[in-house]
């Protein structure tokens, strides 16, 4: 208890606060007034009282609950998915050793490095061939396991497991993978949960590779379901109310996924109890 | 360390003897165990190299293979070899030159003020606050905001004539800022976006790191009478190093990928960055010129080629000054 | 090192090897997957792709509630041209995944007609067809050997429209009829321009550089490549153009750029007085400037006539169903459809019986005065010169790098630096 925060740490993170929420407030504002209201100047501030309104209209104009239900599903498998396979690769290339490792290591990293703007093309032949593209497996696979994840829980897992803890359950006659769940797996849950959690945000969020490999397929994410939304009725401006009201409609369950994720993210006890 | 040659050497003198035998229990126990310890690694990390070869081997293939190949717009089929002209064509490109520099301006005025403000986040969130799990989920709240609905709130910000910053400017006596026009400002209007986006994220990652250092080496420095900020200096950088680099090498790496911020803060109608590629990067460039009229993909995947290897070398150099810095200031 | 480790190891790189072989066979393998057609039933979907506002939702509900239909449509909807002109090219270049029938964006028709990117579509060429539609949208839709490759939807053809309340402040002549001699050729605009400028000193004279270097080049008959497709941009009709709109950047140009901010606010703040006005523009007008009293559309257009924008459906040879495609497109864009489109989507139809429809319908606008709109725009349409300006493969690229070019000029950038950095780029497009 001796580290207790004063007055100016709770400044700046205020203001920090401030800074980050102050977008998603504004896009809720305009979300929650009237078509007309949501383009006159100067701008709204104050939240009105239509976002109900808006938010139905949303549901009139997309299939919001389907388009939810596939981003939930491919989020979601991607997320524990990345997470699974990344841990599992991370505590190799930190704890274990073996031949090659290092050089596996320097090729995850490179990986990273590698363009991604001109990949769709490639991909979206690949995907083809193999009969993907309409699929949710499609959304999913680029993001079954990634050297960002990896290199994350590498870098993460090094210092943050003792070797002794490992040597310590192999000589209690745990088996690789034994160890693995009994040692670090409790390590790395911090970890997990972060990486678990920037995965589902960006498959959730990703656009243009769901919008190609998807096109003219029943299976809509959420995100490309939206964009439907910034169509201009009558080739005029397009309608923000209702374009922000469906970007806070899809918001809402990443939020929600935070609150639930954040209970894990505080384990520093955890960890101290560990190491003693 | 866990090492590989376990002591089997006594198990192994054992075993001789005991030759054409059927194998007893024990040994296949062994033998298990010591395939568990040789082959788990491999195991471990086959996902993402077979996932790898599955999808991300492909797309470099085929980008490389084309790069020495014309293909006319819009074609269905690559035309004949030509050699290194396409990467000729963008080497002695200037707006390519212009990019670079772009990138790298970009690059450095985002990258290390994110880094380093993320990482004093993550040390304030490190702290018995109250309700510090609503804290530390708050700041990835610009994560979860959509880059489009971002890009209209910054839009409100930095436009040139009606935008916040300059009417306050305005109001006060001082000239206006011209964000998209001059270089130097359109940087730091992009690199605010990009920092705006990003340094919550980085500081989530460095406050993991932070939670996993044992609570008592703190207990002890207080009673030692250090301060804060030695204590920071002193116990919490030098625990969370690997953590450091792994944050240092991706937002390098992500900072010379730069692509989402500056295209939607460009008021070009065709996205070149800037009527005068004040602000186009090397992604960019990347894609639009897989948009444009002659050999676009050819040379667009000549100009990610050159593109991966220059982040390759400024990975590189960064992680080995990183290292060297930390291991004379640490050790 | 133990032997298992070495053959386990030599097992482990020829897996890898298989794999990789693996993946890159069957990455190439299947170019020629494309081809064979397939008869659709009538619960089987054909599939569509439009950007921005097409106006087909209810079209396409009502063929889909026919009980009669030879098959069924589903349409996707993407918002805006540029996302999906990345994700057809995407199509294009691997040869796969694109819906039925496609739309295409009109400036960009001029680089899906060249050698090699026409061999990507079906040649819609129908005899019974060929005058539908606005003779001048009809041909941007053809190859030089005459295979068609679009149809078009719908065309741009330009008004003015001006602010008669600004105009009467000035002390310009601000009724419709009496409006239209000052906008009869472009030294008069220009000059009536100058006047208004210094009668209201807060206002200027039109919304953008680039809309007015539009129209402007787009009466040039070879603006940016001769008849023989040559890129010819350092030409002295262009250089014309742009020193025009140069000059005039400081006092009459507003010097922002199109559809951002800075534009927008021009609306509601009294910013510009006059500007090129497509029939999709009234629209953008009425819902940028509700309140705003004192629109009005004039019968005219310096300089003669001028299109801007218009788009094509088209149908990609990947397409296993080109005979209903082509089908239905025929059906998308006959009278009744665009004119059913037209009014959904408020832009001009480029089928002429449809324009024609309209006209007869008289419809006023009463945000624009009463301005009989419909009339008006096929005026215009008839006024627009086939074939002006030749719109070379490189149309587009071109385009895009002189409406920069003039952006630069209007942050302050000189003419002749600006004219320079542009020829730059138009040599690095080949």
């Amino acid at each position: 208890m001796t580290r207790r925060p004063g007055f100016l740490v709770y400044g700046l993170l205020t203001a920090f606060l401030l800074g980050s929420a102050f977008p998603l407030y504004w896009s809720f504002v305009i979300g929650s007034v009237t078509r007309q209201r949501a383009i006159q100047s100067p701008p709204p501030l104050m939240p009105g009282g239509h976002f109900f309104e808006n938010a139905g209209r949303v549901l009139d104009r997309i299939d919001f609950w389907s388009a939810l239900l596939n981003s939930i599903i491919v989020s979601g498998i991607s997320a524990v998915s990345v997470v699974l396979f990344s841990t599992l690769a991370g505590y190799a290339f930190a704890k274990l050793r073996f031949r090659g490792a290092n050089v596996g290591l320097v090729f995850v990293v490179a990986t990273l490095a590698v363009p991604t703007q001109l990949a769709l093309v490639p991909m979206l032949k690949q995907f083809s061939n193999l009969g993907l593209t309409g699929t949710h497996l499609a959304v999913i696979l680029p993001w079954v396991v990634t050297a960002f994840g990896v290199f994350f829980m590498r870098q993460y897992l090094v210092d943050a497991i003792p070797d002794e803890l490992i040597d310590a359950a192999r000589v209690d006659g745990c088996s690789m993978i034994r160890t693995f769940w009994t040692v670090a797996i409790p390590a790395a849950r911090p970890a997990m949960a972060i990486l678990g959690l920037f995965t589902f945000m960006q498959v959730w969020t990703d656009f243009m590779w769901p919008l190609i490999v998807l096109q003219g397929s029943d299976v809509q994410t959420l995100q490309t379901a939206l964009d439907a939304l910034k169509v201009a009725p009558g080739q005029g401006q397009a309608d923000m109310a209702l374009v922000q009201a469906g970007t806070i409609m899809a918001t809402i369950p990443l939020l929600l996924l935070f609150i639930a994720t954040g209970r894990h993210l505080v384990s520093g006890i955890m960890q101290g109890a560990v190491k003693g | 360390m866990l090492r590989t040659e376990e002591p089997t050497s006594a198990e192994g003198a054992k075993q001789a003897p005991s030759a054409g035998a059927a194998p007893s229990r024990m040994e296949w126990r062994d033998r298990l165990s010591r395939w568990d310890v040789k082959f788990s690694p491999y195991l471990y990390v086959l996902p993402f190299f077979l996932v790898f070869a599955v999808i991300g081997l492909y797309p470099m293939v085929y980008t490389g293979y084309l790069s020495f190949f014309s293909w006319p717009r819009f074609g269905s089929g690559h035309g004949p070899f030509v050699g290194l002209e396409n990467y000729a064509h963008v080497l002695t490109d200037a707006t390519f030159h212009k990019a670079f520099w772009n990138t790298f301006g970009i690059f450095l005025l985002s990258s290390v003020p994110q880094i380093m403000v993320a990482t004093v986040l993550a040390a304030l969130l490190d702290t018995q606050l109250k309700g510090r799990s609503w804290w530390r989920m708050s700041i990835l709240l610009p994560f979860v905001v959509a880059p489009a609905a971002a890009a209209l709130i910054f839009g409100a910000i930095f436009a040139d004539r009606t935008g916040l910053v300059n009417q306050w400017l305005d109001a006060v006596g001082l000239p206006m800022v011209p964000w998209h026009a001059d270089r130097f400002a359109s940087w730091t209007a992009i690199a605010t976006m990009v920092n705006w986006r990003w340094t919550g994220y980085n500081a989530l990652i460095v406050l993991a790191a932070m939670q996993a250092i044992p609570r008592d080496l703190y207990e002890a420095a207080d009673i030692d009478g250090a301060t804060k900020i030695r204590q920071f200096f002193h116990i919490t950088l030098p625990s969370i190093r690997p953590t450091m680099i792994f944050v240092i090498v991706t937002s390098t790496i992500g900072g010379l990928q730069i692509f989402t911020e500056p295209r939607l803060f460009d008021t070009n109608l065709r996205h070149q960055g800037g009527s005068d590629f004040q602000y186009q990067t090397l992604t960019m460039y990347v894609f639009n010129t897989a948009q444009t009229a002659t050999d676009p993909y050819p040379r667009a995947a000549a100009a990610a080629w050159i593109l991966f290897l220059i982040i390759v070398g400024i990975a590189l150099v960064n992680f080995l000054v990183t290292r060297a810095f930390q291991r004379r200031s640490l050790s | 090192m133990s032997k298992i480790s070495t053959s386990w190891r030599r097992g482990l790189a020829a897996g890898a090897v298989a794999t990789l072989l693996a993946g890159l066979v069957t990455a190439c393998g299947g170019d020629d997957a494309g081809g064979e057609q397939a008869k659709l039933g009538k619960d089987d979907v054909l599939t569509i792709t439009t950007f921005s506002n097409f106006g087909y939702e209810g079209l396409i509900k009502d063929w889909n509630a026919d009980p009669d239909r030879p098959f069924t449509v589903k349409e996707t909807v993407i918002s805006e041209w540029d996302t999906w002109k990345q994700s057809l090219t995407s199509g294009l270049q691997a040869g796969t995944g694109l819906t039925d029938i496609v739309a295409v964006e009109g400036d960009a028709m001029p680089a899906f007609l060249a050698e090699g990117a026409s061999d990507q579509f079906v040649d819609l060429s129908d005899p019974d067809l060929e005058d539908r539609w606005i003779e001048a949208k009809y041909l941007e839709g053809q190859t030089a050997d005459g295979k068609q490759i679009g149809y078009p939807t719908d065309a741009g053809p330009e008004a003015f429209c001006y602010r008669a309340d600004l105009f009467k402040k000035a002390g310009l002549p601000s009724d419709r009829e009496s409006a239209a001699a000052l906008f009869k050729d472009w030294d008069t605009y220009f000059a009536t321009g100058e006047k208004f400028v210094k009668k209201v000193p807060n206002t200027k004279w039109y919304d953008s550089t680039g809309s007015i270097a539009q129209a402007m080049l787009n009466q040039v008959e070879f603006p940016f490549q001769t008849k023989d497709q040559k890129v010819d941009a350092d030409n002295p009709e262009l250089r014309k153009v742009f020193d025009t709109v140069s000059k005039y950047s400081p006092t009459l140009s507003t010097q922002v750029v199109q559809w951002k901010e800075d534009w927008m606010a021009n609306f509601t703040n009294d910013g510009f007085a006059t500007m090129p006005c497509p029939g999709w523009m009234f629209n953008n007008i009425k819902d940028s400037a509700p309140d705003v009293k004192g629109w009005d559309i004039v019968d005219a257009f310096p300089g003669g006539g001028g299109n801007w924008g218009g788009s094509f459906l088209s149908v990609p040879t990947q397409s296993k169903h080109q005979e209903e495609a082509k089908e239905f497109a025929n059906y998308l864009t006959n009278a009744e459809s665009e004119v059913a489109a037209s009014k959904v989507a408020g832009n001009f139809p480029a089928n002429l019986e449809a324009g024609q429809m309209l006209a007869e319908e008289n419809a006023k606008d009463p945000y624009f005065n009463n301005a009989p709109t419909s009339e008006i725009l096929a005026n215009r349409a008839a006024a627009v010169p086939a074939g002006v300006p030749f719109k070379g493969d490189k149309y587009s690229d071109i385009l895009g790098l002189f409406q920069q070019a003039t952006q630069r000029v209007d942050e302050g950038i000189s003419p002749d630096k600006s004219w320079e950095t542009f020829l730059q780029g138009v040599e690095g497009l080949s």
